[in-house]
């Protein structure tokens, strides 16, 4: 008995220090399995690094995981769980465009700020809701730093797109499409395919006897390479293969050499950027999880980052952290970071985007000129070059 | 026109490994009048086995075959032993709800086992391609296509010549006939079974370097070697091989001219056109 006064006793000792460490709830939703889990593993590891940086700055983040297996119906039970029986002050995710368009409206309805790192359907911050915040560059711009680039480049005239037809597919489809007409393109070819159907060798001939000279593609891991290894197949050999970042900006991607050496790729990130702090996350990073990070990670690990200090700011209130975040201005990793009301858009951050191409297996940053320390190869050299 | 051919020469490599997926499952019709859906979810498991017996052994996945077909064969004949020859006699709809929990329990215990993490196999020649005249061919195609006519012509003589394959046929064209003739049923049954996993489990080897591999991948193969089989003729070898190659072709050719996303359209007209004027489905004989 008396041990277990002392013990008390030492324990009330510590008890206060801990008081002087803001703790903050924050929920994060993820696709931690299911189809996207290569792409939901870089959101985990970000918020990983960011959960140990905030603790070393004073920030104690009781941080509550959701998986939501890829799929809207799941991430949505998953939210409610997180703003009914968890109560968190804020929500970082969902990683894809199909679950980050669920959520949206459920942060809207149970009042719990939500900051989606990187999905980039561009509605989901074109609905005037006030509880959802974005980080990332929208499938617009996706878009038109690629087309841009190309046009730069050289004097591309026809255009195919490829797309999968889920949310972040067909809205990334249909800016390129858009943007394409401003530029002076014109679209010879639009394929929409079902996922987990993984043969496009009747598309892609399709394709290739229209003669495009840029093909853009929109598509996940698995079908990324699947869509390239049967472009090899048929030798499909356009001016440039475009990929609106997704699968194509993965390392799993860039390693198949064989098919992905000279394909574009638009990235939110690169670890080459000028950015404060970019750099040294990249190695970290690597030195942590053994391998490159990708601009999933590290938006993020600055989701995080901006959320749970904000979250700390206002004192656990949701409605106050809304306001904070509305107000609030920030330069990290991924640039400077401020969520703006613009061009039909809400609480959406104005992120500069960059191409990325694979040389030799590994992602290059090639533009804009500015941020690039590489130079495009263009046009695609052809198979096995 | 060369847009043609390469689709009908894509659609027909893919038929190929359809027509074996058909095999599998209008053998088990025929011998025991079950329709097996849990046939895609064995499938699935030849893949998984074909992709670890390939990264963790580096066994290549078309030799791998080797150790697949054995392997598939004798988890057949246990499903069969303990789960199938229990249901043998009862309603039909028991029969499917048997074949349909099995398929869950199979696609579940691998996504707990595996995660439901997409995963690729990739080999040396995932993405070469031979071209002839014009028209490329991918390699990993064309090897399983030879492969699977391989299997399918061995599969032929096995029920022509051996007196095993005639005791096959016989238990399939009338089963208390046949027990009256001497033959042992259940172990026919048996062996029903073991070969149409075997089957499954072969065609999920061969499409596994050119496919992604997931524990749910099989559901849409029991859709697709269930319309196969209708489409051929239910219990007929020959019809499933032929209803293999049609709907091989057709999806491609329907990806070709109609667009990616109608393929399936095209697929199920065409079914839907062959049993409106052949019930029976293609070389099927009704039963009536």
């Amino acid at each position: 008995m008396k041990r277990f006064v002392v013990l008390l006793g030492a324990i009330s000792l510590f008890v206060p220090s801990f008081a002087h460490g803001a703790k903050v709830k924050i929920g994060f939703v993820n696709s931690i399995t299911g189809p996207e889990a290569p792409i939901g593993e870089n959101l985990t590891n970000g918020v990983t690094l960011a959960v140990e940086d905030l603790k070393k700055k004073g920030i104690e983040v009781d941080l509550v995981k959701e998986d939501d297996t890829g799929k809207p119906e799941t991430s949505m039970s998953a939210f409610e769980k997180l703003a009914t029986r968890d109560n968190v002050t804020g929500i970082v995710g969902p990683y894809s465009s199909k679950c980050a368009a669920a959520l949206a409206k459920l942060a809207e309805k149970y009042k719990v700020p939500l900051l989606i790192p990187v999905a980039s359907k561009d509605d989901i911050t074109r609905q005037n809701l006030k509880w959802t915040f974005r980080l990332s560059a929208t499938t617009n711009d996706y878009a038109m730093v690629l087309l841009d680039m190309a046009t730069k480049l050289g004097k591309p005239k026809t255009m195919a797109i490829i797309n999968e037809n889920t949310d972040f597919g067909t809205s990334g489809a249909k800016s390129a499409k858009e943007y394409a007409a401003k530029k002076g393109l014109s679209v010879v070819a639009e394929e929409a395919y079902a996922p987990g159907s993984p043969d496009y060798r009747s598309t892609l001939a399709g394709i290739k006897a229209k003669n495009p000279d840029l093909v853009f593609m929109v598509s996940y891991v698995a079908d990324a390479i699947l869509l390239m290894r049967q472009s090899r197949e048929l030798n499909l050999v356009p001016r440039a293969f475009l990929g609106a970042g997704a699968g194509f900006a993965t390392v799993q991607f860039a390693k198949e050499k064989d098919i992905s050496n000279d394909v574009f790729s638009s990235a939110q990130w690169t670890p080459d950027v000028s950015w404060p702090g970019a750099k040294e996350f990249n190695e970290r990073y690597k030195a942590r999880f053994g391998k490159e990070p990708t601009y999933h990670a590290t938006t993020a690990y600055e989701s995080m980052r901006i959320m749970a200090e904000t979250a700390a700011k206002a004192g656990g209130s949701a409605n106050r952290t809304r306001d904070l975040l509305k107000r609030g201005k920030w330069n990290g990793i991924m640039g400077e970071v401020k969520f703006a009301d613009y061009d039909g858009y809400t609480n959406q951050n104005k992120h500069p985007m960059l191409v990325q191409q694979i040389q030799n297996g590994v992602h290059e940053t090639v533009y804009p000129p500015q941020y690039a320390p590489k130079k495009p190869v263009y046009p695609f050299p052809g198979w096995g070059k | 026109m060369a847009i043609f051919v390469q689709a009908l020469i894509s659609g027909i490599l893919i038929g190929g490994v359809y027509a074996l997926i058909g095999i599998g499952l209008t053998i088990i019709f025929g011998v025991m009048r079950i329709i097996n859906f849990a046939h895609g979810d064995i499938l699935m498991i030849g893949m998984y086995a074909t992709y670890y017996l390939f990264t963790l052994l580096h066994i290549d996945p078309f030799l791998s075959v080797v150790i697949t077909i054995p392997l598939m064969f004798l988890f057949g004949a246990m499903l069969q032993k303990v789960f199938i020859n229990r249901a043998l006699d009862a309603l039909p709809q028991n029969q499917i709800l048997l074949t349909i929990g099995l398929g869950l329990i199979m696609s579940n215990s691998v996504m707990l086992a595996f995660t439901s993490d997409y995963k690729i196999l990739t080999t040396r020649y995932s993405s070469s391609s031979v071209t002839i005249l014009g028209i490329s061919v991918s390699s990993p195609l064309a090897i399983s296509f030879a492969i699977t006519a391989a299997i399918t012509a061995a599969l032929y003589w096995f029920f022509l010549k051996t007196d095993t394959g005639q005791a096959i046929r016989a238990t399939a064209q009338d089963r208390e006939a046949a027990r009256l003739m001497g033959i042992n049923v259940r172990k026919m049954s048996t062996i029903a079974f073991g070969l149409g996993a075997a089957l499954a489990g072969t065609a999920g080897a061969l499409i596994a370097p050119t496919y992604y591999i997931f524990p749910q991948v099989g559901s849409i193969f029991t859709l697709k070697s269930f319309v196969i089989t209708v489409l051929g003729g239910m219990g007929s070898v020959v019809g499933a091989t032929l209803g293999g190659v049609l709907i091989g072709v057709a999806e491609s050719i329907g990806g070709v001219y109609f667009g990616s996303g109608w393929k399936d359209v095209v697929v199920f007209t065409l079914f839907l056109l062959v049993l409106l004027f052949k019930p029976a489905g293609l070389l099927g004989k009704s039963r009536t």
